[in-house]
């Protein structure tokens, strides 16, 4: 085929894929009674499995739950989790009242099926 | 009751791959339907500094103004609406406010419900003395507002900023410098896969650490190739269309010059309480409130663009 041919015949696509993420992405913040408390990654997943074991059973524990990143300061946390099991995930962290006998709030400060979007919340936009 | 627990938000990713080429590629119409942005981040792979050219258009996104408690009614002024509004590129959002809490407002060429431009909203008529009525004395909106104009220059907005407390802003500029990454081949990626790497890119995401298996099994697709290091630059405040239509251009004319890595990668995220996201499409937050969309531009003229939307919003155009 000719050279010229080949760049007119451009290859337009287009597709819409719903509800086709495996996973979603989880922003959340714990929040603790004694705001000193520090937890490693660690811990903080190992409380997450816990909580999800209290509420779901050992099949609920058996959900992979990744901790993408977390911030030991704030102790912020970026969760992936299989789109099958966010419920799941989202439920335990709600009910998830007390660490080490105080007590405890997971905030959910964003959520998504894609990762990209958890880097740009407008509601962080500080104008002050 | 499991299959319940097994749902999700109803959310779609719509992907378009094309060439600038083409004349009928509607690249640009659907970078103008987003119409407030919030952040726009550039990957540059094997890039250790941006050329000036580049450089210039990232610094030169158009500033913008917060006015303070804005009663919504000032809006409707007639002289803002001849001299700012009518001539067009007025762009305005309220601030700090959530969509799914509170009272939020747009204002854009054309106003999702009240189109003030049509001629029953004309100054003076019917339609436009109730809803002026209505906002002054039954609804007393008030609320603090970002404002911009393109072409820049908020001459027109003047009138309207000195009658109450504003501060002009200039987007926020940051860079930063990555090194050693996994990269997958982005034409072959599957979408999800693409998209989830430049999340953990953008969000710098340590990823395929031996010692924190335990905590995260996340890797790069295959196949993969390593880069040295890679450029990324983000522009944060209230960006406009036209500001990302001249850095497209910018990055189109980088990808001119021979490079190590053939591709570049543009995201921009709209503004998450918007009450707008698809041209004039309504948008909304619950469990979601997606309202990004990811451009890869490649050497050969080819893009692909991801727009991802969420439960509340119709699907892009």
């Amino acid at each position: 085929m000719h050279a010229v041919d080949q760049k007119e015949e451009s290859v337009f696509q287009r597709v819409v894929l719903k509800n086709a993420s495996p996973f979603h992405y989880m922003k959340v913040h714990l929040v603790l009674e004694n705001e000193t408390t520090r937890l490693t990654a660690v811990e903080l997943k190992h409380f997450i499995i816990s909580g999800l074991k209290t509420l779901h059973g050992e099949v609920g524990a058996a959900l992979n739950v990744d901790v993408l990143k977390y911030d030991d300061d704030t102790l912020t946390a970026l969760l992936r989790v299989s789109s099958r099991g966010l419920v799941k995930l989202w439920s335990s962290l709600t009910l998830l009242g007390s660490y080490q006998n105080q007590a405890c709030a997971f905030r959910v400060l964003q959520v998504s099926p894609f990762l990209l979007a958890l880097s740009g919340n407008s509601r962080e936009l500080q104008l002050d | 009751m499991s299959v319940d627990l097994d749902r999700t938000p109803r959310n779609l990713l719509l992907c378009e791959r094309s060439s600038l080429l083409d004349q009928k590629n509607r690249l640009s119409a659907q970078v103008q339907q987003l119409h407030f942005g919030y952040k726009v981040s550039v990957l540059l792979p094997e890039c250790s500094s941006a050329p000036s050219h580049l450089d210039s258009v990232l610094n030169s996104f158009s500033s913008f103004y917060l006015i303070r408690k804005l009663p919504i009614y000032e809006l409707l002024d007639s002289d803002f609406l001849q001299k700012a509004v009518y001539p067009g590129g007025v762009y305005g959002l309220s601030y700090r406010t959530r969509i799914d809490e509170d009272n939020c407002v747009a204002l854009m060429p054309n106003v999702v419900s009240v189109d003030l431009t049509d001629s029953s909203m004309a100054t003076g008529g019917r339609g436009y003395m109730r809803l002026l009525t209505g906002l002054k004395s039954r609804l007393r909106l008030q609320t603090d507002f970002l404002l911009s104009h393109h072409p820049g220059g908020g001459a027109c907005l003047q009138p309207l900023l000195s009658r109450y407390d504003w501060s002009e802003h200039t987007p926020e500029v940051s860079h930063c410098h990555l090194t050693h990454l996994s990269c997958p081949a982005p034409r072959s990626c599957d979408p999800h896969g693409l998209l989830e790497w430049l999340g953990a890119v953008d969000a710098d995401v340590s990823r395929e650490d031996p010692s924190s298996s335990f905590l995260s099994s996340l890797t790069c697709p295959d196949p993969k190739t390593r880069l040295g290091g890679a450029l990324r630059v983000s522009v944060c405040g209230l960006l406009l269309p036209p500001d990302v239509q001249r850095l497209i251009q910018e990055l189109r004319r980088y990808l001119e010059q021979p490079l190590l890595e053939s591709w570049v990668s543009l995201t921009v995220h709209g503004f998450v309480d918007s009450p707008v996201s698809w041209g004039d499409g309504k948008h909304g937050v619950l469990r979601g409130g997606d309202n990004f969309y990811n451009l890869l531009l490649f050497q050969d003229h080819t893009y692909q663009l991801h727009l991802a939307t969420g439960a509340h919003d119709t699907c892009p155009p």
